[in-house]
């Protein structure tokens, strides 16, 4: 593929820099979630393992940038089904932590294949949506197919189970169908059925994900147990203050108090050092990067391009508002991580693939 | 309608961008909460989840008298704490085994301490330091030793009514060390022990918070020589008339300030006197003694002038159903003659002539009916109804002293106020207050609390109270002294049955309370003797008292007397005089060598060991160092070292351990003083 020389003229360094200042942010949190106090020395192998997941993230998404999207449109359903196949691989031989199997061992590294499908279920979305919907807007039977290609994963991944990913899937398939020109009628059919099923999915929760959800409702009802999770953070964002306790300062995360402080509570370790200021820093730096890339969206011409770099902008919004909710303690804890922030190879490399494709269709507006 | 349809998608981008908008919002809005208006409790839940605070208690400041005499001081000793999870994680049975044996514990016992999900518990607390030493010795993880203080009272119960006591844990638990504890007590140690969510310790040792702050060194009022010649006067009288408890209270007039203020009973179990003051906190009807006042006031309120004379009946006067009677018939007495030969009958128509109104003001302007307001706790107002609720014959007993109560330092107070020109001055028992630099950071200054009578009356009263003393027929007169004005006022009450509400026939409170010298008053004392027999009237067992304190203490305050040569000769000398030289009983001298007197050409550190706390401090304060002492017991080692030149030397540090063989030979010969009649060395300041 030769290299447009407007691609460089028109390069998207605003993209470009908020991703590397939100993944430096991240690296941070993670010394500080993994600081061992003043007797340790040198930096701990997490670390040095996110440091290398940055630079490996930073090599896909220059590639991804360079990358002419519109190849995925037609490579889509391949795309597609081949992420299906490694979340099926996972099903049968997963590696399992805590009880659920998320993760592949490919020996060097362990692949969380969730992270893969999301981007996958995006193309694919992208690619069904592609033509413009007849007037009157999408209806219940233009649903059929895209609702498919969503359910299938999502269910896989509810077997494994990881309930957020799940969630995230339905949370970013909802928003493109809605931006793709879901008919304003039928989109309030749907909201009533999904009242209406509330209760019958309730029946079919796993007693955890139940209590985490009564825990969420009222954390004082089990403060050792189920609450403990939601009670730990807020009391590390708290603490915090409006200024932080600095730096390597907090205790919440590094006294063992927080659960999974260097991934899904990454947010409250943030907070407890960096205090109210720097949350709000962070929030303005994720709120900077969603509306350019909804900017991109608008702009762009090419349907394909606009709803993949919705469906890009859209697993931000929705993973950043989940995670910093849930450690703010105003949504249930479900499993989410923070974009670039969080300590993860998949989840990293991944959404720098995506930031990196927001910036291929951002660039290619001009060229078409 | 293509562009249309794109426009369509561009509005919906546009509603996402403000539902983005709003989520961000309500997440900011959440922050904002949970930092800015949770943060201070949720900061206080996440200190207290791994941390454990430790404080250490700072040395007590010490308690001295007006003249740096130490009645109260603190001594190093150490305490030994365990981190229970670390001790059990890293040392064996048998160590263990070896530590109980070290802090002389069972075995079991410190299982049983350590059996804790505390990250923090005392093994024991004071000890010797050598002990702690041991402990430190074996090298246990988790094992440590830290400072504390332990309070001791280096002159025994000397003045222990005023100095109260201090808890284990530094708490001041009544008298200054309770009501000045907040000077007293310093700035803790604070420790802070930090663990992570496993209980697992962060640090090995502990992070020191906040350094300590040895309290303040609080000076009394308090002259230890008068007091321990109060204490001892009062106590032999008590034991020689059978009284159940006696008070002695020894005011400046002028200032107000309290130079002694001693209690005794005869079989007071050791200690209990810390925790009371009845100089305060006991009332007695004031019986006679109240004439002294009932005078002034009906002086001020020209009710009578001096020469007003009046009939007394006979000795014997019926009022209503009461029926007053005198010691003697006497018929026409003045003023003089009345408080002079205590007569009831004068007293009840000089209160009859009052009347109920005036009466009650004026004993209230003397402060009768409510607390003095000196700065001790548990202060009682006495009693004294309001004047609207006396009956005509309850107006006639109040007149000689019955029907109202007062502490017995109401009462000196009153007469302090007479002695004093009328003003009331506020009584006080802490001077100053310094800082451990020397800085002072608290005085106290005389404070009025006002004015009782006119100088004139007050100058009149006093005439009349002399003649109580001086007069031939006065019940006072054994609390005169030669060439000395005294003025005073006998007082023998009748005690109240509680169950009956009548007056024993021969239980009896003896009171004197008088000031001197009369022309010019620098003394007041107040002596009380509650539950005496029949036939002990106060002229009689509490007048003697207060001439053999007024004695020596006139002495000690070099009060010349009216010209009479025999008795000035040698009052020259310019220091104050240790009291024992007049009062009889001079000080032992510790049958040691060592005892040498600075300028007698000894110009080394003598050798503290082997000397008692008691002795080793009464040697450094002949030779003017500062002795530091850690632990109790006996002296077993000094820095610097005996025979160094003292030329240079402002300081001494000694050690002293607990030790069987030298308790034998104290036995044997050099015995620590002990508290008896004779004052010990150390209560007494000699020239320097």
């Amino acid at each position: 593929m030769p290299l447009d020389r407007r691609i460089l003229y028109h390069f998207d360094w605003q993209i470009a820099v908020l991703t590397l200042v939100l993944a430096l942010i991240g690296l941070l949190a993670v010394i500080s979630a993994s600081y061992g106090g003043p007797r340790h020395h040198g930096l701990p192998p997490l670390v040095v393992r996110q440091l290398i997941w940055i630079g490996v993230g930073a090599v896909v998404m220059v590639f991804a940038a360079l990358f002419d999207y519109r190849a995925l449109s037609r490579y889509a359903y391949v795309i597609y089904l081949g992420s299906l196949t490694i979340l099926g691989l996972v099903l049968l031989a997963g590696h399992s932590t805590g009880g659920a199997r998320r993760w592949l061992n490919l020996g060097v590294i362990q692949l969380e294949p969730s992270e893969l499908v999301k981007l996958a279920l995006i193309i694919v979305v992208a690619q069904l949506f592609k033509e413009r919907p007849l007037a009157g807007g999408l209806r219940l039977r233009h649903l059929a197919a895209p609702t498919a290609c969503v359910a299938v994963p999502m269910l896989m991944i509810i077997k494994e189970p990881d309930l957020g990913s799940a969630l995230l899937l339905v949370l970013v398939f909802a928003t493109l169908v809605f931006a793709a020109g879901l008919n304003l009628r039928t989109l309030g059919a749907i909201l009533l059925a999904v009242a209406l099923a509330a209760p019958v999915a309730w029946h079919y929760l796993k007693p955890y994900q139940r209590e985490r959800i009564v825990s969420f409702i009222d954390p004082q009802a089990d403060p050792l147990g189920a609450g403990y999770h939601i009670i730990q953070s807020e009391i590390a964002v708290g603490s915090g203050g409006p200024w932080g306790k600095g730096f390597l300062q907090g205790t919440q995360g590094r006294l063992n108090f927080l659960p999974e402080q260097t991934t899904d509570f990454i947010f409250s370790v943030f907070a407890e050092e960096f205090g109210f200021a720097g949350s709000l820093a962070l929030l303005a730096v994720y709120a900077l990067l969603i509306s350019h890339g909804l900017w991109i969206a608008r702009q762009t011409r090419d349907r394909f391009g606009a709803i993949l770099a919705l469906g890009v902008v859209a697993t931000v919004f929705w993973q950043v508002t989940i995670n910093i909710g849930m450690a703010a303690g105003i949504l249930p804890v479900v499993g989410i991580t923070l974009p670039l922030v969080s300590y993860g190879g998949s989840s990293l490399i991944v959404m720098m693939a995506e930031l990196g494709l927001l910036i291929s269709v951002n660039v290619r507006r001009f060229l078409f | 309608m293509i562009s249309g349809r794109r426009h369509e998608r561009r509005r919906r981008i546009g509603l996402l961008s403000l539902i983005v908008l709003g989520l961000f919002a309500v997440i900011a809005l959440r922050l904002v909460m949970l930092t800015m208006f949770e943060g201070p409790r949720l900061s206080g839940l996440a200190r207290a989840e791994h941390t454990e605070t430790v404080e250490l208690n700072a040395a007590r400041g010490p308690i001295v008298d007006r003249y740096g005499t130490p009645l109260a001081l603190s001594a190093e000793s150490r305490s030994v704490f365990a981190r229970p999870g670390v001790l059990l994680r890293r040392s064996s049975a048998a160590q263990r085994a070896e530590l109980a044996r070290v802090l002389n514990l069972t075995q079991g016992k410190l299982e049983a301490r350590l059996a804790t999900r505390a990250h923090f518990v005392w093994l024991a607390r004071q000890i010797e330091p050598n002990v702690a030493q041991a402990v430190e010795g074996l090298n246990l993880a988790g094992v440590g030793s830290v400072p504390e203080f332990k309070r001791f009272y280096p002159e025994r119960n000397l003045a222990a009514v005023v100095v109260g006591m201090a808890g284990v844990d530094s708490q001041g638990l009544s008298g200054v060390e309770l009501r000045y504890d907040s000077l007293i007590r310093g700035a803790a140690l604070k420790l802070e022990f930090e663990h992570d969510a496993r209980g697992r310790p962060l640090l090995d040792n502990p992070a020191a918070l906040k350094e300590a702050q040895a309290g303040a060194r609080v000076m009394l009022t308090i002259d230890a020589a008068i007091q321990a010649l109060a204490e001892n006067e009062l106590s032999r009288s008590v034991r020689l008339f059978g009284a159940k408890r006696g008070t002695v209270v020894v005011l400046d007039p002028f200032t107000g300030e309290v130079l002694a203020m001693a209690a005794a009973a005869p079989h007071e179990q050791a200690g209990s006197s810390r925790l009371h003051e009845p100089a305060i906190e006991t009332t007695f009807e004031p019986g006679s003694t109240i004439k002294g006042l009932l005078a002034a006031v009906a002086l001020e309120d020209r009710v009578v002038d001096p020469h007003t004379k009046l009939f007394c009946e006979n000795g014997q006067m019926k009022l209503g159903s009461l029926t007053i009677h005198d010691h003697g018939a006497h018929q026409w007495l003045d003023l003089g003659q009345i408080v002079a030969v205590s007569s009831n009958i004068g007293a009840a128509k000089i209160a009859l002539a009052l009347g109920s109104d005036r009466y009650f003001k004026g004993l209230r302007a003397f402060g009768l009916g409510r607390p003095t307001g000196i700065d001790l706790r548990g202060e009682t107002a006495g009693l004294l109804r309001p004047a609207a609720a006396w009956k005509p014959i309850e107006l006639a007993n109040h007149g000689f002293g019955q029907g109202l109560a007062v502490t017995p330092l109401q009462l000196a107070v009153a007469y302090a106020a007479l002695a004093n020109g009328g003003l009331v001055m506020r009584p006080y028992v802490v001077k100053e207050a310094y800082d451990p630099f020397g800085r002072l950071i608290f005085r106290r200054t005389p404070r009025i609390a006002r004015r009782a009578i006119s100088p004139v009356t007050a100058h009149e009263t006093s005439v009349l109270l002399r003649g109580v003393v001086e007069s031939a027929n006065g019940t006072g007169r054994l609390a005169g002294i030669q060439n000395v004005g005294v003025a005073g006022k006998t007082g023998t009450a009748q005690m109240v049955d509680p169950r009956t509400r009548a007056y024993y026939r021969d239980r009896l409170v003896a009171s004197f309370v008088g000031f001197l010298p009369a022309e010019d008053p620098r003394l007041v004392i107040l002596v009380v003797l509650e539950d005496v027999g029949h036939g002990r009237f106060g002229g009689l067992v509490a007048a003697p008292v207060f001439r053999t304190i007024a004695l020596p203490t006139l002495e000690r305050l070099r009060i010349a007397p009216r010209p009479a040569p025999q008795v000035t000769a040698g009052y020259e000398s310019a220091e104050l005089l240790p009291l024992g030289s007049l009062a009889g009983s001079r000080p032992p001298v510790p049958p040691d060598d060592r005892s040498i007197r600075p300028g007698s050409g000894h110009a080394e550190t003598p050798a503290f060991t082997g000397l008692s706390l008691r002795q080793a401090l009464a040697l450094g304060r002949r030779l003017g160092l500062d002795v530091e002492a850690v632990g109790s017991g006996y002296v077993v080692a000094q820095n610097p070292p005996p025979k160094t030149p003292l030329a240079t030397l402002r300081r001494v540090e000694i050690e002293l351990q607990q030790d069987v063989n030298r308790l034998a030979d104290d036995a044997r010969g050099v015995s620590p003083p002990t508290r008896g009649t004779a004052s010990p060395s150390g209560r007494v300041r000699g020239a320097p």
